[in-house]
């Protein structure tokens, strides 16, 4: 009796839901990850003796300081906008997410193509006003150009999850601090930051994923990375066992950096400390500080949007006789269905998974919440090469499936579909969409769905009635950030995608790997247009729920 | 509220209706056109005159192309994952070290083809003849105008020499271009002498490896060193680019050709391969006799500035400008038969 008890109480939809998106996840990695344990070769030896200490200390490097500026950025950021008024702080309040609009590596051509010798700026010096300058003081191919490229493009993660628990969240406290005679700053250093910690490493997490994983940036400056040397040993040595151990040692890096947060923060939990929670009485700020703030703001979004764009609008006009075309259209169309498709299916299986750890605590659905973050710290290419073999065989057991539906049909159909693509994609993102969606839950607490619960609801009638209507806000979020990286998305669209599939993002990448970077303008214009208006419409959507 | 979280949700539902429709849309037009011939293709080339060219092909043979484009490395494994049941009939990649690649690991299988061997001379395809060169480029010496003299070039030994301390740049060493340079020193002197050479231009190198073989010159001409190591058509892609000051650059620098009295100077290909489990034999290898032949010679090797491999073809009236010249006689598969140990060496002596 107690045992059927028991099953019943676990084994709810959500739970067998769960448990098949994990197992989806974890096996096409698997048999990446099974590699590791084959004894070290010859080529290992090699790397762990010429290259392995270059590669950890320039991931370390890059990862520490990027972390570093962006928490510092995305905080004081996402600190001023909901604590101040000044002006324009209505337009930074969303324009200061659009550097995410902007892939990395397009962003890292961009600055090198116009502070470099033939770039705009030299090149006035030089002609107009004949002042040859040093390069080496306009050179962003290096470690701090690196840095300064991620940073610049990637602390809006910080900012954004920091920003929507501060608005939600800490109204309460920073009002009883204000009263208590806490100046800004210190409310700044001792309420926000411990409170919004667990945003901040969210958000920070995501920020060193993507720079682990980079390598657009880091192979074009030149700089030795696990990502580069992943590519490295498996392509031009031809080891995939080397170049797994390689990943395993960059997962092991992730996950301690991790626990070792996780440990830090011990059991403290913060949720709404009264159910109803009020927006924050925002302090107008005059004159010099008012000004001070608006220059910060602008400095940020300019360096991190509006030069970038500007600089491409310009290359769009040298080379749009030659690139714009009917075919653009459908690279447009490819882009936006198998983008919004994709983050359609990531928000609904991180919401089931993430409901499921809520409503099921035990240490399966925690390893659940651990498993999703898998894909996302892979390379990509890692993940390709896993999903490919994932779906042959996949395919070789369905074919009996395949011939009675068409006799003619061939083996492989899955396989040379657009469904591979996009079940690629779900591994490699589930991370972004379960961070928020996570986020949201935590921020709920329990004490709704447990009043609910008690009052006689089922738990998925709860779902829908009581945790959906307050978990939309994070729902939007991450389907935004999904939807923008699927967008941008390159190793994966490139290695899986199908016969004549071309996005915008592919398009960009061959002209700028051509080194034809003036001629990836115009798709990578697109690619910044479509996520901006999304950033700016999710935005308003997002508003109006306060 | 709600009425905002319903429309997304049916725009979602519909996009997945939408989505399987196209799935299914598609997999009819498949049966429709079972009887429509096609060749596959995976390339990593990306012009778009080659689009042009496999059209013309169409229209020639009534045969369709289609193509995936990817990094070859990756096309490469893909191919090898997919095994047997590949769709994919002909691989184009743009390096003999990567075509050797896929030979190694069984992804290619032999031509016989009289055009073929008619088009395409012996040294630059494959001793099996698994793969065959379409187009041709040098890995050369490219100097200063205002600072160097040519006189005072003369091989790729001579980069070693100490008085060119400081002065060279060349890119990385993960470029594969650099690897088959390497690999060929390998073959033609040796391990040891190869490791040398390399060992001599890190002591000589300008600064760090960075950025792509058209940064290279362009740090030439801003004066961060004199002579670049870089492959020809890039000064082709920078003479026709469209930002006048990349013209400014490509027009004060000067091509040396460098081996001239002894070895020659290293050539590549970028080149085409029958994917062993091709299940369009006939068609792809009409495309391969196509892309050989003098029609689309032309145009395939002028797409990229390079020199066409069928010698009965003209290079176009800028290559010609640079002069005629000798180049490696090794068979390119050599290329990829030492490409490991190129990259090793690499790291050895520390070129990033």
């Amino acid at each position: 009796m107690l045992t059927i008890r028991h099953l019943k109480l676990n084994l709810n939809i959500w739970a067998v839901l769960s448990f098949i998106f994990i197992l989806l996840v974890i096996l096409p990695n698997l048999n990446i990850v099974l590699n590791v344990f084959n004894e070290p070769n010859e080529n290992w030896n090699h790397i762990k003796e010429y290259l392995l200490k270059d590669y950890l200390v320039n991931s370390v490097i890059l990862i520490t300081f990027t972390g570093f500026f962006t928490i510092i950025i995305g905080t004081s950021l996402a600190w001023m906008i909901s604590i101040y008024d000044f002006p324009l702080r209505a337009f930074f309040k969303w324009g200061l997410v659009l550097p995410l609009a902007i892939p990395p590596y397009i962003a890292a051509y961009t600055y090198q193509g116009l502070l470099n010798y033939t770039g705009v700026i030299q090149t006035f010096l030089r002609n107009s006003l004949n002042i040859s300058v040093q390069q080496k003081y306009f050179d962003v191919m290096s470690p701090e150009g690196a840095i300064f490229i991620f940073t610049m493009f990637l602390f809006p993660y910080v900012y954004i999850i920091t920003k929507s628990f501060l608005e939600k969240q800490s109204a309460a406290l920073i009002e009883n601090a204000r009263v208590l005679g806490r100046n800004s700053f210190e409310i700044f250093l001792y309420v926000v930051l411990p409170v919004s910690r667990a945003a901040i490493v969210g958000g920070v997490s995501l920020v060193i994923l993507e720079v682990l994983n980079d390598y657009g940036v880091v192979k074009y400056f030149g700089i030795p990375t696990f990502s580069t040397a992943i590519f490295k040993t498996w392509f031009a040595m031809g080891d995939l066992d080397s170049a797994v151990k390689l990943s395993a040692i960059l997962m092991c890096l992730v996950f301690s950096l991790l626990m070792l947060e996780k440990f830090l923060r011990g059991r403290k939990k913060f949720s709404y400390t009264t159910a109803k929670y009020s927006p924050i009485s925002r302090i107008k700020l005059e004159g010099i500080k008012g000004k001070l703030a608006f220059g910060y703001c602008l400095m940020i979004f300019s360096l991190g949007f509006l030069i970038p764009t500007l600089q491409l609008v310009h290359w769009a006009f040298l080379t749009y006789q030659s690139i714009l075309s009917i075919r653009l259209l459908g690279l447009i169309l490819n882009s936006l269905l198998v983008a919004l498709f994709s983050s359609s299916v990531i928000v609904i299986i991180a919401i089931i998974i993430a409901n499921n750890c809520r409503i099921n605590e035990n240490l399966l659905s925690k390893i659940y919440s651990k498993v999703t973050v898998i894909g996302y710290s892979i390379p990509g290419a890692v993940i390709a090469i896993g999903v490919i073999v994932f779906f042959v065989n996949f395919d070789k057991q369905l074919f009996w499936f395949y011939k009675m539906l068409n006799p003619n049909s061939s083996k492989l159909v899955l396989s040379t579909s657009i469904v591979m693509l996009i079940f690629a994609y779900t591994i490699r993102f589930l991370a972004i969409g379960y961070n928020s969606i996570e986020a949201g839950f935590e921020k709920i607490g329990t004490k709704f769905h447990e009043a609910s619960r008690t009052l006689g609801m089922s738990v998925t009638r709860t779902f829908f009635k009581v945790d959906l209507q307050m978990l939309k806000p994070a729902i939007l979020g991450g389907f935004l950030l999904v939807f923008v990286d699927i967008l941008k998305e390159l190793p994966l669209t490139l290695i899986l995608r199908p016969f004549n599939f071309n996005t915008l993002a592919t398009k960009s990448f061959e002209y700028a790997n051509d080194e034809m970077i003036h001629e990836a303008a115009i798709s990578s214009l697109i690619i910044i247009l479509i996520s901006a208006i999304s950033i700016y419409y999710f935005y308003k959507v997002g508003d109006k729920e306060d | 509220m709600r009425r905002t979280f319903v429309a997304l949700l049916l725009s979602c539902v519909m996009l997945l209706s939408l989505a399987l429709l196209a799935g299914c849309s598609g997999s009819q037009e498949e049966v429709a056109n079972a009887k429509q011939e096609v060749v596959n293709l995976y390339t990593d080339r990306h012009y778009d005159t080659d689009q042009q060219l496999y059209e013309l092909f169409t229209e020639e043979t009534g045969i369709k192309v289609n193509v995936v484009k990817g990094k070859s490395d990756e096309l490469i494994e893909r191919l090898a994952r997919e095994g047997k049941d590949t769709e994919a009939d002909l691989l184009i990649t743009a390096d003999a070290g990567r075509l050797h690649r896929a030979k190694v690991k069984g992804l290619l299988q032999p031509v016989e083809s009289k055009i073929l061997f008619e088009n395409i001379p012996q040294n630059l395809r494959d001793r099996d003849n698994e793969w065959f060169g379409l187009t041709v480029r040098g890995r050369v010496i490219v100097y200063s105008k205002e600072r160097v003299n040519p006189s005072q070039l003369s091989t790729y030994e001579d980069l070693t020499n100490p008085k060119w301390k400081g002065k060279i740049l060349v890119r990385s060493s993960s470029n594969i271009y650099n690897q088959s340079l390497l690999a060929s020193f390998i073959a033609l002197h040796g391990e040891e002498k190869a490791k040398e050479w390399a060992q001599g231009i890190v002591e000589n190198m300008a600064r760090e490896p960075k950025g792509n073989d058209r940064a290279q010159a362009t740090a030439v001409v801003a004066g961060e060193g004199d002579l670049a190591i870089m492959n020809t058509y890039y000064i082709g892609k920078m003479l026709n680019s469209s930002n006048p000051e990349e013209v400014k650059v490509a027009q004060n620098v000067g091509i040396f050709f460098p081996n001239q009295d002894s070895t020659g100077t290293h050539i590549n290909v970028s080149g085409v391969g029958l994917t062993k489990h091709a299940k369009n034999e006939e068609n792809a290898i009409k495309l391969m006799e196509f892309l050989s032949g003098a029609k689309a010679q032309k145009q395939f090797a002028e797409a990229n500035y390079e020199y066409p491999a069928n010698p009965a073809v003209e290079p176009s009236d800028l290559l010609k400008s640079w002069g005629e010249f000798k180049s490696q006689s090794i068979n390119l598969s050599k290329l990829g038969e030492y490409n490991s140990k190129a990259v090793k060496i690499f790291n050895e002596v520390g070129w990033k």
